[in-house]
């Protein structure tokens, strides 16, 4: 009886009791969130405990017209929607990347043409380049450059070089600068021969540098009627 | 008198060497300097054509007589990890093109003994000892430098040249 008498309070007081029970519901909720593992906040509430509120302690049973995914859990529902709006964002940074990729690209291309502009200007310029036609008489080793009695280069081929210049490459051998006037250009071809022996053969040209780039080609070439190799200084006009 | 002389330029001596073996080496973490050389055997070789590979350089000469012992190390590792990516190359300081030249038919290995005579490889990478291995990685930063050839520095080699090839 007495505690009936207890348990049945006044009308007015019933609020002022509940407040504390209210204030106290959401601390609850936050004490337990904290202390229950992250993953196990999912789970079903076992055991009696379960007088706390239900936004807190467990997911609220779906309503029957609602879809599944907006009852998700709390836990679940922020990676897999991070995981959604990630990949989009990771697709934007990943264009940016090549376009900044592209753009020091096209930025170093152009610091390069400045460079050779600067360095090498169109009225002083000066360019050899090699090629080599058939190569069966001749197996290249290396070209000795002079320019007016003075070296200029002295290029050693690898077996990968020889093979890229056989399948057609030109090779810009040298870069240099030239006053206005006659110069001599005499290049010094090293190798194997016919045989295989060891082959030295010069070629020279005398050429007139005017005002504007000089241009000039050494050609390697296979003379079939004497079955021996061809050395010629081609001047680009 | 001249004794005592004679022990103190031997203990000068002895510390200088030790002095220059501890140095460290200047070039590591930068650009490996490019070059082509002639081989002994076969055909030229340029360094920047294997970008991207784990190159190897031993320098030797034919006087040095662990170097031999050496290059058949190296060349036990290079065929155990040429299809991973790794190149070999050794560079002969001989004066005399001729005694390199019977050195490397004699040393029968598998990559590329190439001649140095004019020493200007050998000075651009600073060889102070002999014999000398340099690791290079796929980008051509020079890592590791061995300056002795000994099961320590074998090992060594080994561990270094594992972890280049895994980057």
């Amino acid at each position: 009886m007495l505690q009936m008498t207890r348990a049945i309070v006044p009308a007015a007081e019933a609020p002022r009791r509940a407040a504390p029970a209210a204030l106290l519901a959401p601390l609850l909720a936050v004490v337990l969130l904290a202390a229950v593992p992250p993953l196990a906040l999912g789970a079903p509430p076992a055991g009696p405990d379960t007088t706390t509120p239900a936004a807190a302690a467990g997911p609220p049973a779906p309503p029957p017209g609602e879809a599944p995914a907006a009852t998700s859990t709390d836990a679940d529902s922020p990676t897999t929607s991070a995981a959604a709006e990630s990949s989009p964002d990771t697709r934007g940074l990943d264009q940016e990347i090549q376009d900044l990729k592209k753009d020091v690209v096209d930025l170093n291309k152009d610091l390069f043409i400045l460079e050779e502009e600067l360095l090498f200007p169109a009225n002083t310029q000066v360019a050899v380049f090699l090629s080599v036609d058939v190569g069966q008489f001749f197996g290249l080793d290396s070209v000795q450059l002079k320019i007016d009695r003075k070296e200029v280069i002295n290029y050693l081929y690898t077996p990968r070089e020889v093979e890229a210049l056989l399948k057609g490459g030109v090779q810009r051998l040298y870069l240099g600068n030239l006053k206005v006037g006659g110069h001599e250009l005499v290049a010094f071809f090293n190798g194997k021969g016919p045989n295989e022996r060891a082959y030295k053969r010069g070629a020279s040209l005398r050429f007139e540098k005017g005002v504007g780039a000089k241009y000039l080609e050494l050609k390697i070439d296979d003379r079939q009627k004497k079955l021996q190799p061809e050395f010629e200084i081609k001047d680009w006009e | 008198m001249a004794q005592r002389w004679l022990c103190v330029a031997v203990m000068a001596l002895g510390w200088s060497l030790a002095a220059q073996a501890d140095s460290p080496y200047a070039l590591i973490g930068q650009s490996a300097p490019d070059f082509a050389l002639r081989a002994a055997v076969g055909g030229n070789a340029r360094l920047s054509e294997h970008r991207g590979e784990v190159v190897v350089l031993s320098f030797w000469s034919s006087r040095c007589t662990p170097c031999r012992t050496q290059l058949a190390a190296l060349n036990r590792s290079l065929t155990t990890y040429h299809s991973a990516g790794l190149a070999m190359f050794g560079i002969g300081v001989d004066d005399d093109p001729a005694q390199a030249r019977d050195f490397a038919r004699s040393a029968s290995v598998s990559f590329a003994l190439l001649l140095d005579p004019a020493k200007g490889v050998s000075r651009s990478y600073q060889v102070d000892n002999l014999p000398m291995t340099v690791l290079i990685d796929r980008s051509g930063t020079i890592r590791t430098v061995l300056r002795d050839y000994s099961p320590e520095s074998e090992q060594l080699y080994l561990q270094q040249l594992r972890a280049l090839l895994n980057e």
